[in-house]
């Protein structure tokens, strides 16, 4: 059981030893480089002996770390022992635990390992609370199952059969294969549109206006461009290949668990990770759909959540369905959060905010161009075609932007490359502004923001330049209690 | 929807003034160093009218203009249910903050704001801070006293 003192597995070692070389690798790179003089002797291996003096020490470093590192649970405590000369000791009440994360490298599958990651209400920033580094996969699920009865009735920490089959996980989601594929394939959105512009601009370089003057200059220019266009583009074949790759990796086995009162994520082929995020927590819903992805009808759903470290989910915003029909995001998120309404009908700004969308996309482009076209005459001139591609994106902004009042839920969502769309309960939002600037207030426009709390941090949802009195129904809404 | 009605002192008027005549004395020191080493190195004229220009500019918007909008705009309202906060230059912003939300309430002084018994005060949600600067000292205080009083957070809700 889990009540005496135990190390971590063995392998620990071996991953503060890999901790260790990983911190300390320019180090070394730079001692065992370092030639002072090349005569031989004792001078010429000094950087060698150094080396070998530094990774013994890394090395035994591990293995103290891991012989001096104990955890048990004691009095409705997980308590944590460390620390060669400096002995730490760090107790965590059980019921203050938030969420155990789960992952496991590839040195830990072999021996059935995990390394876990507690996380508490204080936890901010970069680190989690405590992690064990490698304990065996039963002691985990131990470990989760002590907690989870410990939380959910103190008196008897003891194990009980019956509350252990209520917690059991029901499915939710699982990701398919042809989804993972499809979506691996469209993560490198933005490798696509470059590499296709790169494409289009040496097909371009053809069609050069080549005056009698200019020949010699442009010959020049388009072998130029043709080689780095190659070299650009095998670069971005290559990128695009291991983001794919990367992104199955990661996302691989991808599948979402209703758990008791917690939503559990496991994914990755290689590195297996298991995030837990308690319900309770949750702050509200966003959907992202991406350029490449919203004409195929496929959105992100990632969950706004107030616990946890940073450094875990990227910005704590959890992806729970990273890659889902949009038509079927609301049969699998009725299921775990039914209080959420997603389908609904968005209310737009009015008609003549769609100058102000389309000004906010163009008037940095413009500007570039302007600049551009002065120093490169007559040839920057031709940085003017990509402007009707900003009015375009500006015409998207405008048509993409929009807002929802569905009792207590506020719905808003807006564009600049990804079409963001919020849904926030009104009991989540921390503040809520709504600004004019001055040719906003002659066209009676203005735009709503709210704050929410995120990790350690905050996330804004807002939409622009909406009708006055829209953005005053929104403020009053909020008022009301 | 009305704008909330309260205004801070007029005495952070001044202040503003003061930290706009501060900035212009720099940018006069700076002007007179040029103007010597122009005189000295007998250096084009250029960099001394463009020098010029611009202590004009900070003495029409950094003393005059943007201390009286700043001020003219900055209105708040504290209500039992929320604060209610404006602010801005040429962009009006206007912020709700339930009361339910707020988690504490701070008062700050520094040296020039304390000469001028004026204090800022910010309000902390869980996720943002907001800032009333150069409040009167004793109605920063008075105000800390009553949001503290008023707030009270539900703490499931984050």
């Amino acid at each position: 059981m889990m009540f005496e003192p135990k190390r971590l597995h063995p392998i620990s070692a071996v991953l503060n030893f890999a901790k260790g070389l990983k911190d300390a690798i320019l180090p070394i790179v730079a001692i065992f480089f370092f030639n002072g003089n090349s005569e031989g002797g004792f001078l010429g291996w000094l950087p060698l002996i150094l080396t070998g003096v530094f990774l013994l020490i890394i090395l035994i470093g591990g293995v103290v770390k891991w012989l001096r590192f104990v955890y048990w649970i004691d009095e409705g405590e997980l308590r944590i022992e460390h620390g060669l000369l400096f002995r730490k000791k760090r107790y965590i009440p059980l019921e203050r635990i938030q969420s155990l994360d789960f992952s496991e490298g590839i040195l830990h599958r072999p021996f059935q390992l995990v390394k876990v990651s507690i996380e508490t209400a204080a936890t901010s920033g970069l680190e989690a609370e405590a992690v064990l580094t490698a304990i065996k996969r039963l002691d985990a699920k131990e470990l989760e199952k002590t907690i989870y009865q410990q939380k959910s009735d103190p008196s008897s920490a003891e194990s009980d059969a019956e509350i252990i089959e209520e917690t059991s996980r029901s499915l939710v989601y699982q990701m398919t294969t042809k989804d993972l594929i499809l979506m691996a394939v469209t993560s490198g959105g933005a490798g696509v549109v470059i590499s296709g512009v790169a494409v289009f601009l040496s097909q371009i370089t053809e069609f050069l206006p080549v005056g009698a003057i200019y020949n010699e200059v442009v010959n020049w220019l388009q072998f130029g461009v043709v080689i780095a266009g190659v070299i650009a583009a095998f670069v971005l074949i290559i990128a695009y290949g291991l983001a794919v790759i990367l992104t199955i990796l990661r996302f691989g086995n991808f599948s979402v668990f209703h758990e008791g009162d917690d939503l559990v994520i496991t994914r990755g082929l290689l590195e297996k990770k298991q995030v837990t995020i308690p319900l309770n927590r949750i702050q509200g819903i966003r959907i992202d759909e991406n350029i490449v992805r919203q004409p195929l009808g496929f959105a992100t759903v990632s969950i706004i959540s107030a616990g946890g470290s940073v450094k875990e989910g990227a910005d704590q915003q959890f992806k729970i369905l990273p890659f889902i029909k949009r038509d079927q995001i609301e049969p699998v998120l009725t299921s775990i959060l039914p209080q959420y309404e997603l389908e609904v009908s968005p209310e737009s700004p009015p008609k003549r905010a769609k100058r102000r969308y389309v000004f906010r996309c163009i008037w940095l482009p413009l500007l570039i161009s302007i600049g551009v076209s002065v120093f490169f005459w007559p040839l920057g001139l031709l940085s003017f075609i990509m402007i009707p591609a900003f009015i375009g994106l500006g015409m998207l902004n405008y048509r993409d932007a929009g807002w929802n009042i569905r009792e207590k839920q506020l719905m808003l969502s807006n564009r600049l490359i990804t079409k963001q769309t919020y849904f926030i309960k009104k009991h989540r939002i921390q503040s809520c502004q709504f600004s004019r600037s001055i040719p906003e207030q002659r066209g009676r426009l203005s735009s709503i923001e709210v704050m929410v709390k995120t990790g350690a941090g905050k996330t804004r949802a807002r939409c622009l330049y909406l009708d006055q009195d829209d953005s005053e129904t929104i403020m009053s809404w909020f008022q009301t209690k | 929807m009305n704008a909330p009605t309260k205004q801070i002192s007029k005495r952070a008027l001044s202040l503003w003034r003061v930290h706009g005549c501060i900035s212009t004395g720099i940018s006069v020191i700076v002007a007179v160093a040029v103007l010597v080493l122009t005189n000295l190195f007998s250096w084009p004229v250029w960099p001394s009218l463009v020098i010029g220009a611009v202590i004009l500019l900070e003495i029409i918007f950094s003393i005059w203009l943007i201390p009286s909008i700043r001020w003219e705009r900055l209105r708040y309202e504290v209500r039992e249910q929320e604060i209610d906060y404006q602010y801005g230059l040429f962009i009006v912003k206007r912020t709700l903050i339930p009361m339910v939300r707020v988690q504490h309430v701070d008062t700050e002084q520094g040296p020039l704001l304390r000469k001028y018994r004026l204090a800022t005060i910010s309000i902390s949600t869980a996720a943002t801070v907001h800032k009333i600067p150069a409040l009167d000292e004793t109605e920063a205080e008075e105000l800390r006293r009553s949001i503290s009083s008023l707030a009270r957070v539900a703490e499931d809700d984050v």
